[in-house]
């Protein structure tokens, strides 16, 4: 950036505090006021740092709702679902990307276009099929649909990485022996790990997110994933925010561990296959 | 590799198309499963009075629900909040999203923080960042009226959540907040994929900062601006998680959408027959506008 006002150091410095204050100040808002204690929570003028820092909402949290339980019913959640988006959608892509089939492009679409059905709208047939079905608070009840939400990600972002391994090498291993499932398990697969990595992180978040079918089809305290759960913790009148606070906490850790430690692929997958707001 | 040497399993091997129809079988059951029964169902439901809280049964009613949807101003209140939102906060995003995305473009050494704060916003649950900003926006003790008092000192602080317009408008902030980093990665990509040398070239011809912005980075940035667009309208539509946990629609439904309208009336009254047929306008509402938009976009582009 020639003759940018952005050339010197300092003002660099301001543009990037400008972003990274953007992007975390909501969550460090929410650490303080997770170490506040009640009282000095309702005191006013409202402090920004805390006066005494106490772990004891974090204790109440876990006490108050069973916020373990919630804990592991969105990492089962999401570990399944993302488990089962990766095997569906890499047996579709592969055939999309690889196989002689004819219309491969209208395929593709037609896996991409379910995206654009507002999940609003299918909410009232799925709960009533679930509930038909005696699937209501399940994992089975989320897992299915989150498997197909995730698929036109997973498929997009599959696809262009099977593209990008050389036919000659499966072709190769064909030759040696290898049966066609064969080489796309021990060829395909490993070549493009950082592709099923990709998709797969995405498939993790999407699925950890997702608030409005978790919401309807699994309301019972034993079966809430962390957003149901941590919603719910407000009483009729009471807002317990220290309370909320700190489970928002424990539920945001885990989630920024995983795209602190994987953001450059996550910014990859993202932009190559983004469907998500 | 050469044609002749065709390994046992060739490329034109005829069951090829039944391998095909096997890896494609999971994907597509799954499909059937959970979007087009589901939209069968979903029509099926909205010419029938069902409910699931009486003993009542279902009964054909014709186009009853639909009379019914037409006359009902919750229908039309929550519509209007939806299509609000879109229009305030679709453009609101691609906006902070833009100035985010050209501030992180920046040459800088460390260029990891500045992209684990454009990601972590995306990957918040949007239940979390409307509990976050219903905290931040509190009337007594939220930071964001702390702030006010401190550089305007107003006599009465605003009641934010507590009145239809303000509550509205801090639902549009959270909202813009929350979507405007997934804007600034999809943009920041595409900035990244412009030649320097177009701005060079500029440079050599006397072209100001601000010639520059909208005669190279804005039409090579148009791709990448119409499909977050796309996304982000689709998206918008749909809103129920920050408004929900905000405000619950509140006060009274002054800031209630189409969704949450739809999972009051099935998930809590258990009327599925009208709760389908709002789903079906909500679903006819979102076809209009991406329509709509796709072609106007798809003109100017």
């Amino acid at each position: 950036m020639t003759g940018s006002i952005f050339d010197s150091r300092s003002l660099r410095l301001i543009a990037a505090g400008l972003v990274v204050v953007n992007g975390f100040f909501p969550a460090l808002w929410i650490l303080l006021t997770s170490l506040k204690t009640e009282t000095e929570l309702v005191s006013k003028p409202i402090t920004w740092w805390p006066r005494n820092l106490t772990l004891g909402n974090y204790v109440q949290a876990f006490t108050d709702q069973p916020l373990l339980r919630y804990l592991g019913n969105s990492l089962a959640v999401a570990l399944l679902a993302t488990v089962f988006s990766l095997l569906v959608s890499a047996l579709a892509a592969y055939a999309i990307a690889r196989l002689n089939l004819r219309r491969r492009q209208l395929i593709l679409s037609c896996i991409v276009a379910s995206s654009m059905f507002p999940l609003v709208t299918l909410l009232v047939p799925i709960f009533e099929t679930m509930r038909a079905a005696g699937l209501l608070n399940t994992y089975t009840a989320l897992v299915l649909p989150y498997v197909v939400l995730n698929l036109p990600v997973c498929t997009l972002v599959l696809v262009s990485f099977f593209q990008s391994i050389p036919r000659d090498l499966e072709n190769a291993a064909m030759i040696d022996g290898c049966t066609r499932l064969g080489a796309l398990w021990r060829v395909v697969v490993p070549l493009a790990a950082p592709g099923v990595f990709t998709a797969g992180i995405l498939s993790f978040v999407n699925a950890w997110d997702e608030f409005l079918l978790a919401l309807s089809l699994n309301s019972s305290a034993s079966m809430r994933t962390l957003p149901v759960g941590i919603t719910l913790y407000q009483g009729e009148f009471t807002f317990p925010w220290p309370i909320i606070s700190a489970a928002l906490i424990v539920a945001i850790v885990p989630i920024a561990v995983l795209i602190a430690v994987f953001q450059e692929r996550v910014v990859g997958g993202l932009t190559q296959g983004g469907l998500k707001g | 590799m050469a044609a002749g040497a065709s390994p046992p399993n060739s490329w034109r091997d005829p069951s090829e198309k039944t391998l095909g129809v096997m890896l494609l079988a999971p994907a597509f059951i799954l499909l059937a499963l959970i979007v087009v029964y589901p939209i069968g169902k979903l029509i099926w439901n909205s010419f029938h009075d069902l409910r699931l809280s009486g003993g009542g049964g279902v009964k054909f009613v014709g186009f009853e629900n639909y009379l019914l949807v037409f006359k009902d101003p919750d229908f039309w209140n929550a519509a209007t909040n939806t299509v609000l939102i879109t229009v305030i906060t679709v453009p609101g995003a691609l906006v902070v999203g833009m100035g985010l995305a050209l501030l992180a473009n920046l040459p800088f050494r460390y260029k990891w923080p500045v992209r684990l704060a454009l990601l972590l916003p995306w990957a918040l649950p949007l239940a979390f960042a409307g509990l976050i900003f219903a905290w931040f926006f509190h009337t007594e003790y939220g930071v964001v009226n702390d702030v006010v008092r401190r550089v305007a000192s107003p006599a009465e602080p605003a009641m934010w959540l507590l009145r239809p317009n303000w509550a509205f408008a801090a639902i549009c902030m959270t909202i813009i907040w929350k979507t405007s980093s997934f804007m600034a990665l999809i943009l920041l990509a595409g900035l990244q994929m412009i030649p320097r040398s177009l701005y060079e070239a500029a440079e050599v011809d006397g072209a100001s900062r601000w010639q520059q912005f909208w005669q190279i980075t804005i039409p090579m940035l148009m791709p990448s601006i119409v499909v977050a667009l796309i996304f982000r309208t689709i998206t918008a539509l749909q809103t129920f998680d920050i408004p929900y946990t905000m405000t619950k629609g509140g006060p009274g439904n002054s800031t209630e959408t189409l969704a949450m309208l739809i999972h009051k009336t099935t998930i809590d009254y258990l009327d599925v027959g009208y709760g389908s047929t709002l789903a079906v306008c909500m679903f006819v509402l979102s076809l209009v506008v991406t329509g709509f938009y796709l072609r106007h976009i798809g003109r100017n582009a």
